[in-house]
Formats: structure tokens, C-alpha cells, sequence
């Protein structure tokens, strides 16, 4: 298993490969920060719904506070101008 | 309403925190204790108690009105609860909750044994655990204990029930039987608890109510000198007593004291055992022993705030709320003093 992930990076290095590419490790960090807000508003969101199923006035507070950690993506998508 | 999938404490404890602003606080209490029964009944028509009093306000009236309908609004919210969470957190809050079937299953007993009509039975049913409307159908519908016993074979019971049949066939005394209830649940309410640490704390709060439990029943056993086999109400699971300790002092009251006062918990309970030496009252004692759970579970609530712990920390508010309703509402009945009624309440 080592030994093939070794080939592996052998080839990719060689090859002018993919993570090496400025513009696919900025499309990966992108990526990454998408999948942490994603995560981070699975938590909010729910929460969100579970209060705003007791009392209705509380959907704006939810919603606002359910898209917050988009901020993370909007921060990230800075590193792909940057390259 | 499963124990299949992920856990979602985030939105249980959105909902049960929403829910928990809405319950009385002192200034509720201090009205409600100068008001008669028809007047609670009427505020709590206005608050979160109005649907159930609108349902029950044609066939019952006064006291039993505010009765039943805490009992359902409490079956009403902790059902909810149930079935708002998922997963791991099911279990942990099933687990709590199931002390209401074993309230159900003696209930249920209790009304066989009394030939007790099954609309009377049926009342005093708290629906807040596991058993669907169906088996508390047949439950109500069983005519004999052995008929009862046979609706809940496949459940915790079924198994203690069975062996603690014999012996009640013997001695016709339902004491055997409401025993294996309670051991029962008590025994299934501590074990295989998992690992994480909101878990570990909702075990040691757990531990503290077997604990306290086991305190009360000794203490009521010492003072009331009764020949009464004390090992024979011991609840397992417990940090402070092991069965020998508690028949060893629940023969003597003095020891007993002192036993609690130098436990982990002579902190909290110091107060009230002191009081109980002075005045000679195992109310005080209990309602600081009820006292005490509920700040245990205030505090417990805030610890961990998104896990299972908060949950509880309701659960156990909103009981401690309905049984302050009853209070007022029975001591109005019984014609006490607002200042006497509200020394029977519990609040943090």
C-alpha cells in the first residue's frame, strides 16, 4: 500500500502533476472550506430549525445565523484571486 | 422516534431550551399559591397547559382537572421529546423516561389487584415512556396480574415479573411484584452507558438519584421503625450505599445521618440533615433531597450545552413544575395558607 502511494506520488511529481498545479491546490482549499461550512451549518441549521419550530419570530435570527459560516467559503474563494 | 441514525442533540436542545423559558418561575408561583383551583385551572388554560384544559375541561372539573391535565401535558411533552431525537441521544433520554412505564406497569397492577374500574386506571396513566397507545390498551384491558404479566413478556419486565409472580401468588402482597418493576428499570437505567464525557456526566447524575432515592427509603425505614426488611428496597447502581450498609443503617437513625452527612453529597444535603435532627421532619429532608437533584440537573445543563445533559435538565425541571402545580392545587384543596403551600414547593 505505501509503496503504491509512493509510485503514486512519484508519477504525479514527474508528470507535472495535479497537487502541484497552483490552481488545483486552490480549487482543493476551496473545496475543504466548503466541506467545513457545510459541516459547521448541519449543526446551526438544526438547531435553527428546532427553535424556530417553538416560535416563529425566530426565523430570521435561524436563518442569518445558519449562513454565517458561508463567510469561510466567501474567505477561501480570496486564495483563488491570490494565485 | 428510533434509535437507528445519527444523534441530533442541536435540535432537541433548541426546542426543549425554547421550551424550558416558557415554564413558571417564582412570580407564576407566588400567584398561583394565592388563587383557588378554578382560578389555576383558568391560568393555566392561558399558558402552555390550555390545550389539554380545553380537551379535559368538559368531563372533569376542579382539582382533577388540573390533575390530568399536568399528567397529559407532561405525557404530551416528554413523547414529543422522544420522538424529536434520533440515534444515541434516543437511548439516553428512553432510558429516563422508561421510569414512567414502571410508573404505568404498577399502576396498572395496583388497579387488577383493587378490581379498580379501567377509566379510573386509565386517568392515572402518565404515556411519557416507550409503550405505545396499544399495549396500554391491552394493559388496561388485561382482568388478571398473570393477564398483565403476559402483555409485557416481551418487554424488560416480562422476565422479573414473571419470577416475582410466585411469590406474590404466596403471600398476596403486591410488594414483590413493584419491586422487580422498579429493579427492572433501574438496573437497565445504568447499564452499558457509553463514553464520552456529557455521557459520563448524565451517569454520575443518575448515580446521585439511585443514591438519594436509596437515602429517602432509608431514612423513612429508620424513623418509622418498621420490621421491615431494608435490603429488600435497596435500588443498585448507587455510589453511597451497598446492600449490606443500607439494612446495617437503616437501624439506626443517628448513623444514618451521619453516614450522609460525611458522604460526597453532605455538601448539599447538610442543611436539610441538620433540619431533620432539629425538627424532626422527613418532609424538609425531601424536598431538599428534590432540591438538590434539580440544581444538580440546572447545572448539569449548562456544562455540556449541546449533548444530552440539557435534555435531562428539562425533563427534570418540567416534572418538578407539575408536581408544584399539583401541590398548590391539593393544598388549596385541602384549605393551607399560601405561606404553608409554599413551603411545600420546589424551586430553584
Amino acid at each position: 500500500m505505501l509503496e503504491a502511494t509512493n509510485e503514486l506520488g512519484n508519477l504525479v511529481l514527474s508528470t507535472g502533476g495535479t497537487l502541484t498545479d497552483p490552481n488545483a491546490a486552490a480549487a482543493l482549499a476551496v473545496g475543504l472550506a466548503a466541506l467545513g461550512a457545510g459541516y459547521a451549518e448541519r449543526g446551526i441549521g438544526s438547531a435553527a430549525v428546532g427553535a424556530m419550530a417553538e416560535d416563529d419570530d425566530l426565523f430570521v435570527n435561524g436563518l442569518i445565523l445558519t449562513v454565517l459560516p458561508e463567510t469561510i467559503v466567501i474567505l477561501a474563494l480570496v486564495v483563488v484571486f491570490i494565485v | 422516534m428510533s434509535a437507528a441514525g445519527s444523534p441530533n442533540p442541536e435540535y432537541v436542545v433548541a426546542r426543549v431550551r425554547a421550551r424550558r423559558g416558557s415554564l413558571y418561575g417564582d412570580e407564576e408561583y407566588r400567584k398561583l399559591t394565592r388563587m383557588g383551583p378554578a382560578e389555576i385551572a383558568r391560568f393555566m388554560e392561558e399558558s402552555s397547559y390550555g390545550e389539554e384544559i380545553n380537551a379535559l375541561g368538559s368531563r372533569h372539573g376542579g382539582v382533577d382537572l388540573i390533575e390530568y391535565a399536568l399528567n397529559r401535558n407532561l405525557a404530551e411533552q416528554f413523547d414529543a421529546i422522544l420522538d424529536w431525537s434520533e440515534g444515541s441521544l434516543y437511548d439516553l433520554i428512553a432510558r429516563y423516561l422508561r421510569k414512567f412505564d414502571a410508573w404505568n406497569v404498577k399502576t396498572v397492577i395496583r388497579g387488577v389487584y383493587t378490581d379498580a374500574e379501567q377509566s379510573a386506571v386509565e386517568v392515572d396513566l402518565i404515556r411519557a415512556g416507550e409503550f405505545d397507545d396499544r399495549r396500554i390498551r391491552r394493559l388496561l384491558e388485561a382482568d388478571s396480574i398473570d393477564g398483565v404479566i403476559e402483555v409485557l413478556e416481551d418487554t424488560i419486565y416480562g422476565e422479573p415479573l414473571r419470577e416475582a409472580y410466585a411469590e406474590f401468588e404466596e403471600t398476596d402482597v403486591l410488594v414483590p411484584l413493584e419491586n422487580a418493576v422498579d429493579r427492572a428499570f433501574y438496573e437497565r437505567l445504568l447499564s452499558g452507558l457509553g463514553g464520552d464525557e456529557p455521557t459520563r456526566q448524565y451517569e454520575s447524575f443518575l448515580v446521585a438519584e439511585v443514591d438519594f432515592r436509596n437515602a429517602t427509603n432509608a431514612l423513612r425505614l429508620a424513623r418509622s421503625g418498621a420490621d421491615i426488611d431494608p435490603a429488600a428496597y435497596f435500588i443498585a447502581g448507587g455510589d453511597l450505599f451497598t446492600r449490606p450498609s443500607l439494612a446495617r443503617l437503616a437501624q439506626n437513625l443517628d448513623e444514618l445521618v451521619e453516614y450522609i452527612g460525611d458522604s460526597q453529597y453532605g455538601e448539599e444535603l447538610g442543611p436539610a440533615l441538620r433540619e431533620l435532627e432539629e425538627a424532626d421532619s422527613l418532609i424538609a429532608f425531601e424536598h431538599a433531597i428534590d432540591g438538590a437533584l434539580l440544581a444538580y440537573g440546572d447545572r448539569l445543563g449548562t456544562i455540556h450545552p449541546v449533548s444530552v445533559t440539557p435534555v435531562i435538565s428539562y425533563i427534570l425541571a418540567k416534572e418538578r413544575e407539575t408536581e408544584n402545580i399539583r401541590a398548590i392545587a391539593r393544598g388549596k384543596e385541602a384549605g393551607l395558607s399560601a405561606d404553608e403551600i409554599e413551603s411545600e414547593l420546589v424551586i430553584t
